[in-house]
């Protein structure tokens, strides 16, 4: 009987960083994050016997993004512009190369442009980049097509440039 | 040159990010042969990679988290199992529902449990309040449907909240102290008939289970089986 959530614990602790990640980027305040996470093992555990796809990954931080979404739903009256769709307008023109700039970008920088992005652009950078999740989980994880993966990479990576170093083509 | 008669915008970043298959990637390479905007862009691309990888934070207490959801798993388990070989999670809340009684001697055990660890762990709350209005709502925040906490009086200082996994539910914890005893009160919404409160004494911890006016409770404490009937009371009366 204990097998199980020792089996669970192996199951999901390769993730567990992952998942508190995601559950960071995507509520903002650190005890949230921390419910988020709770809830979201609470879950998997209920339901990882079931698991039968090919990313336990994937599968996990499908479910912290849906108890983080929950908890928005919850709270809709306080932060009402969370909830709004991102508008998935035309990618803007090509950023220019401002790859030095960047590397003088440090980490709380990086933090603090990715919290000026939409939430929907801020997951998929942090599921790529950080935790290194190929198209096919980040579609798992979203829920959306994989050409909406790359649409959606290409838009965000667009964005947090401009965040970091501005973009030299635009008008203000 | 390429099949791409503009720049590849989304194949740029696939390529970037290998999910192309070989021809894909021989196309845009042959592109970027030739193009120098897309061969600056994708240089920021990976620029903007490194610094997001550099950026990434390490994240130890998730182990923890996931330990701690295991752990009350197992504890109640335990339980479960010894009484009738109920394997599915599924089926813990109906158990609790439907054999309560039977379930007695583990369910004593489980309450002392979640209380010595919550003291333990030196948290004997989550949120420290002795306004039961904060409380209700950073309880109904966490569990909709929670049940609201009485106010402190007649010797007994509400001090907090948690939220505690029992008999394979989330509840709702209030904590009261009487002179130097905490006293966990835990309660969910509950279709049962009203139970007096008995407290009855298994080791060092004094518990009562009870319920009133569709909601049931599980108190346990180091104080005194008529402390534990006064506080019942106080809960009773602050919420007629």
């Amino acid at each position: 009987m204990d097998d199980e959530s020792r089996e669970f614990e192996r199951f999901a602790r390769p993730h567990a960083a992952a998942a508190l990640r995601l559950a960071r980027t995507l509520v903002r305040n650190e005890a949230d994050a921390q419910d988020v996470l709770q809830d979201s093992f609470l879950r998997a555990f209920r339901h990882f016997r079931g698991f039968s796809g090919e990313s336990p990954r994937a599968w996990l931080l499908s479910i912290v993004r849906n108890v983080s979404f929950t908890l928005w739903r919850k709270r809709e009256r306080d932060d009402p512009g969370e909830l709004e769709p991102m508008l998935e307008s035309e990618p803007d023109p090509a950023p220019s190369p401002e790859a030095q700039l960047l590397e003088a970008s440090d980490a709380q920088h990086v933090h603090a442009a990715l919290d000026r992005l939409p939430h929907l652009h801020r997951e998929v950078l942090v599921l790529r980049e950080m935790e290194e999740c190929s198209y096919r989980e980040i579609a798992e994880i979203l829920g959306v097509p994989i050409g909406t993966v790359m649409s959606r990479l290409s838009r965000a990576r667009g964005q947090l440039v401009r965040e970091l170093v501005g973009d030299p083509r635009s008008k203000n | 040159m390429g099949t791409f008669d503009e720049h590849p915008r989304g194949a740029l970043h696939a390529y970037l990010d290998r999910e192309l298959s070989l021809e894909g990637s021989l196309e845009v390479e042959a592109h970027l042969a030739a193009c120098g905007a897309c061969r600056r862009e994708l240089e920021t691309y990976r620029a903007l990679r490194r610094l997001l990888q550099s950026a990434k934070a390490a994240a130890p207490e998730a182990e923890s988290a996931l330990m701690k959801v295991t752990r009350n798993v197992r504890a109640r388990r335990r339980r479960v199992y010894a009484v009738g070989g109920f394997g599915a999670m599924a089926a813990a809340a109906l158990v609790a529902l439907m054999v309560v009684p039977k379930l007695n001697d583990g369910v004593v055990h489980e309450v002392a449990s979640v209380h010595a660890r919550a003291l333990d762990s030196g948290q004997s709350v989550e949120l420290a309040s002795s306004d039961p209005a904060a409380i209700g709502q950073w309880l109904s925040a966490r569990l909709p449907g929670a049940v609201p906490p009485a106010a402190g009086g007649d010797g007994f200082a509400l001090r907090g909240a948690r939220v505690d996994s029992l008999e394979g539910r989330p509840v709702a914890t209030v904590v009261y102290q009487v002179r130097n005893h905490l006293v966990d009160v835990f309660a969910w919404p509950s279709a049962e008939r009203d139970m007096e409160p008995r407290p009855s004494v298994a080791g060092r911890w004094t518990v009562c289970r009870w319920a009133h006016r569709g909601v049931a409770y599980w108190m346990v404490s180091d104080a005194g089986t008529d402390d534990l009937k006064a506080l019942a009371t106080l809960i009773k009366d602050r919420r007629t």
